[in-house]
Order: C-alpha cells, then structure tokens, then sequence
C-alpha cells in the first residue's frame, strides 16, 4: 500500500469541504458567462415553437395592457381613486409580475437542473442568479410597453426617472435574494411550488396592485404596516419615480432595506445548504 | 517523484439514506422515516502523482462510485480529507445535463457551468461536437438520445475542458467500438500530457489495457493497491471464491463462471462459430399454407 509520507501536498486544496466565501464568489464571478449566456439563448429558444417567435416578448405584456384596458377602461371604467388607472395598473401589474418571475422560477430552479447538479461541479448560486439575468433581460420588453403607456397618457420624463436604475436595482437585489431562499427550501420540500402561486395571489391582493392603498388607507401607522410588504414598497415605488404617485421617506427606506437585508440573509440561507443539493437524504 | 495529483487521507464518506423525507404526518406523530446511514467509504488512504492512470476495481456498492464523487467534490467527505491539485472531471453513466436542450446546447451549457469563458466556449463547441461523433443528432434535445449518445457527448464535453484530472466511472462502456477506440485514444492522449486518470471498471480487460496501477475496494475499504497485474491477479482469484459455495450444489443451478467479474477479454465467453454468418436464406423452407 503506497503510504502518503514523502511527496509534498504544495499546490494541493482540499475538496468536498464547505467553500470559503470569498472562493465561493470568485468561483461564482468564473461562471459569469454562464449566468449570462445560458438564460439569453434560454430566453431565445423559450418561443422556439411558436410563428410568432421572440415577438411573444413584447406582444406577452401588450396584450396583458390590453386586456386591462377593455376591462377597466372600457367595459367597467372605474377609477378607484386615481386618475389614469391604466397607468396605474400597467406600473403596478408589471412590477410585480417581475418580482414574482424571478421568485417563483427561482425556486425551481435547483429542481429543474438537478441533471447539471448531479454531474457538474459549480457553485449552486449560478442557477438562481442565472435565472435572475434571464428575467431582467425579459423585463426589458415590458419596460418598454410601460414606458409607451406612461408617455401615451401626457407624463413627461422627469429628473425622478433618473432613479430608475437604482429603482429596478434595488427591486432585483430583493427578488433575487428572496429566490435564493425559495430555491433552497423547495429543493427540500416541494410543497413551496404549490404555494408559491397563492401567496403571490395574496401579495397581489394587498399590495395596491388594483387599488390606491391612500385612498382606502388613511391611519398613518396601518399604511407603516404596508412598508412591512416588500411588494407594496416596490409598486409604490414604481409610481413614485414614473408619474409622481404618493410616497413617504418610510417606503424609501423599505425599499432600500428590503433589496439589503433579502439579498443578504437569502444568500446565507441557500449557501448554507451547497452541499445538500442534488440529494435527496 | 513526480508530483501529487490528489491525496486521500483516511477519507469517509458517510450518507443518509431514507425512505422519504418526513412528511407533516410523520412530524405530528413523532416517527422518523425509515433512515439508513450508508458508510460508504471508511477511511480510504491513496495517492496518486501526476501522469498516473489508478484502476479501481471492487465488488458493487463497495463504494468506487462514492469515492469518486467525493473526489470531484459532489459528495462530502464526513471524515478525513481529499486533496486534490485541480478539480476532477467527473465522468459517470447516468450523466444527464438538461435533457429539453439539444446535444449542442449541452455541450455550451457543460462547458460554461465548467467556468471556461463565453470565447473559449465558441473556439471549443465545433470540435467537441465533431468528437461525439453525433452527426445531426447533435441538433436534437437529449431526452431523444440513447445511453450510449449520452456517454458519448458527456465524454466529449468532460475531457474537452482538458481538466487535469480525469474521474472515470463506467462511463466508456456504454460507448460503441468505434467511440470506445476514440475515447481510448483520448485518454492515452490525456495520460501523455501528464493528466491523470482514475478508472472505476468492471471491464477488467479495460484496466489491464490503460492503468499500470490498481486499487481493489470492498466494503469501503482498499483492500490492495499496487500494480495492476498482482491486484487484479488477487481480485479475480476472490471472486472465483466467492462463487464457488454455488457451484458446490447451492440453489443456484448451472451458475455462470466469473459472473461477478469479467475476466479477461469479455468475448472469450462467447461461443465464437467459424464461417459465413447466417443469413435469411439459411432459414428452413417449409412453407406455411
């Protein structure tokens, strides 16, 4: 038996051990490339079956606006307390569909690539994180469709909308904090996947996607509550920076702590679980 | 001396086998699922240097696959530790990437998540996909492909990256004999380039054919480890061993010599009949009315 005595271990690292963090991000910035590349030519092939191919990407969210506009524009126009309530909805249904996107995809996605998993050796982050690009990349299309709507109904750009990288920033970090979480815990229970669909039913329903929360709320402290929902802060946020809507330094704040604190916390829970994935004890 | 490759030191690798993770019912009531602790590997010691080619041969579930994992890192050692000089490739049978991407999409897929960069990528992506020797079904998603297909485009994307090391499990003898002599040319290659090669086998012949050094596992445990000739001389007379109860009248009846490992070359056991081969022209001629 060849006893390991002599030869030096120099240039030798351990393996099979918990990753330091600082390699485990520096493995994750190596893979850059895939967490870029991969959701593109995802996002490209996504359509492959369709006639109307990559167009899905802009038409998708058109007819989402549209139908919005035959309900509650034309059929039962309603204002609920605001003025254009079709950029209201518009801003509101598209921000949250966003978040909603990378989450819940994000929590499949150790599940979905548990092939790669079993055979490849990567940090686990790149699959949640690719799975983010892939989302904001297709947010663009539906930013655009916005943008159209916002400029249709007389909103002049503002220096406000200098905010909006920071804004989609901040709203991305959180997102993609809280899938991190999702992907890890419904790696472990796939129960997440069945509820996910109801809690953002929920979400929708109290976050002032429909309605103005200002014009139902008025006690100051139940709307310092709302500050508790990230998807609130987010949507209000939104219309803050577009067409002016109500906001208080409260939201600004939330909005800021949230991306933080979810990204943080997101990524320490998922990381701590690198070496369960791809198992099933 | 040449270099260390990788160095085992009393590396264990201990799992939890359960029948299903606990469900809310099992929770409320206090039960714990069926779990089994499987010690797979128990305290392993081996080195292997740069430019080494190491078989490793053993009886099923006496943990060669396990260690192999832990090697590249898809398992974790429990105890003791694994050094290594480079991530290993790992290379095994059930290999499956994304089984809804074409073969090509794979092959770009395998090779990013392997961290090589977008341009490497598109400099490698022609020449691997002419290495798997697919033709058009590389354009086809892999759920259509056969275990063979699969081995061959896993083979072709693992080694493409040139790693270092190189960890084989039964992942060349699924292959046809035309890949096989490819993959085998490859690997001779990667050995000349002083890459080192670990070969989980049962195709002893395979072994004998490309590793001058044999680990024998059981039970976890290396129960030799030294040139290939002495080890598999060993390993091959245990076997027999251990059939023997059945061919002394056991329950089994007509038991099929070294049926637990395959001795030699593997078409030695078949009858081989000299002459044309038959032909639907041979076939009896009594016509049915």
């Amino acid at each position: 038996m060849t006893t390991p005595t002599e030869p030096s271990t120099d240039g030798l690292f351990p393996i099979g051990r918990p990753t330091p963090l600082g390699i485990y991000l520096r493995d994750l910035w190596a893979r850059r490339d895939y967490i870029v590349r991969v959701p593109l030519n995802d996002l490209r092939s996504q359509n492959a079956h369709t006639l109307l191919g990559g167009a899905w990407l802009v038409l998708n969210p058109l007819l989402q606006v549209g139908v919005y506009f035959l309900v509650f524009g034309v059929i039962m126009p309603i204002d609920r307390g605001v003025d254009s309530y079709l950029v209201f909805l518009t801003l509101g249904v598209f921000a949250f569909h966003y978040s909603q996107r990378i989450i819940s995809d994000g929590a499949r996605s150790m599940v979905s690539s548990m092939g790669l998993i079993r055979t490849l050796r990567f940090p686990r982050a790149t699959l949640p994180l690719s799975n983010s690009v892939g989302q904001a990349v297709a947010f663009g299309p539906v930013f655009a469709v916005m943008l159209v709507v916002v400029v249709a109904h007389g909103n002049a750009p503002t220096a406000r909308w200098l905010l909006l990288p920071v804004l989609f920033a901040l709203q991305s970090m959180f997102s993609l904090g809280a899938s991190f979480a999702a992907a890890r815990f419904n790696h472990l229970y796939r129960d997440l996947e069945n509820l996910l669909p109801f809690v953002f039913r929920l979400l929708f329903y109290v976050s002032g996607v429909l309605y103005s929360v200002d014009h139902y709320v008025d006690d100051a402290l139940l709307r310092g509550l709302f500050a508790l929902n990230p998807m609130y802060v987010y949507v209000t946020a939104w219309r803050w920076v577009m067409v002016s809507g109500p906001a208080t330094g409260v939201e600004a704040v939330a909005a800021v702590a949230w991306a933080l604190v979810t990204l943080v916390a997101g990524f320490a829970v998922f990381r701590a679980g690198e070496q369960t994935y791809g198992r099933t004890g | 001396m040449t270099a260390l490759a990788l160095r085992c030191v009393g590396a264990e690798v201990t799992y939890t086998i359960r029948s299903h993770r606990p469900l809310i019912r099992d929770l409320l009531r206090g039960q714990r699922p069926a779990a089994q602790q499987v010690h797979a590997v128990r305290g392993v010691t081996f080195d292997v240097h740069v430019g080494e080619s190491v078989g490793v041969v053993g009886p099923n579930g006496s943990g060669k696959t396990t260690l192999l994992q832990a090697t590249t890192g898809l398992l974790a050692v429990s105890a003791g530790e694994i050094l290594v000089r480079s991530v290993p490739a790992f290379l095994g049978v059930q290999a499956v990437l994304r089984n809804q991407l074409t073969g090509r999409r794979n092959i770009e897929v395998g090779l990013l998540a392997q961290g090589l960069d977008r341009a490497a990528v598109d400099d490698l992506v022609p020449a691997v996909v002419e290495f798997t020797g697919l033709g058009d079904a590389i354009d086809m998603r892999m759920e259509t492909y056969s275990s063979g297909m699969r081995a061959r485009l896993h083979f072709s994307v693992a080694t493409a990256a040139s790693p270092e090391i190189l960890l084989i499990d039964e992942a060349l003898a699924v292959g046809d004999r035309a890949f096989r002599e490819k993959s085998a040319r490859r690997l001779d290659e990667h050995r000349a380039d002083s890459g080192t090669v670990l070969l989980v086998s049962h195709d002893l012949g395979e072994i004998r054919r490309s590793c001058d050094r044999v680990i024998w596992l059981q039970d976890g445990q290396i129960v030799a480890d030294g040139p290939t000739a002495e080890v598999l001389a060993a390993y091959e007379a245990s076997c027999t061993d251990r059939l023997r109860p059945a061919e002394r009248g056991g329950p089994m009846r007509n038991p099929v010599p070294h049926a637990r490992c395959m001795v030699g070359k593997a078409t030695s056991r078949r009858a081989i009949v000299p002459g044309r081969p038959p032909t639907t022209s041979d076939a009896p001629t009594t016509t049915a009315r």
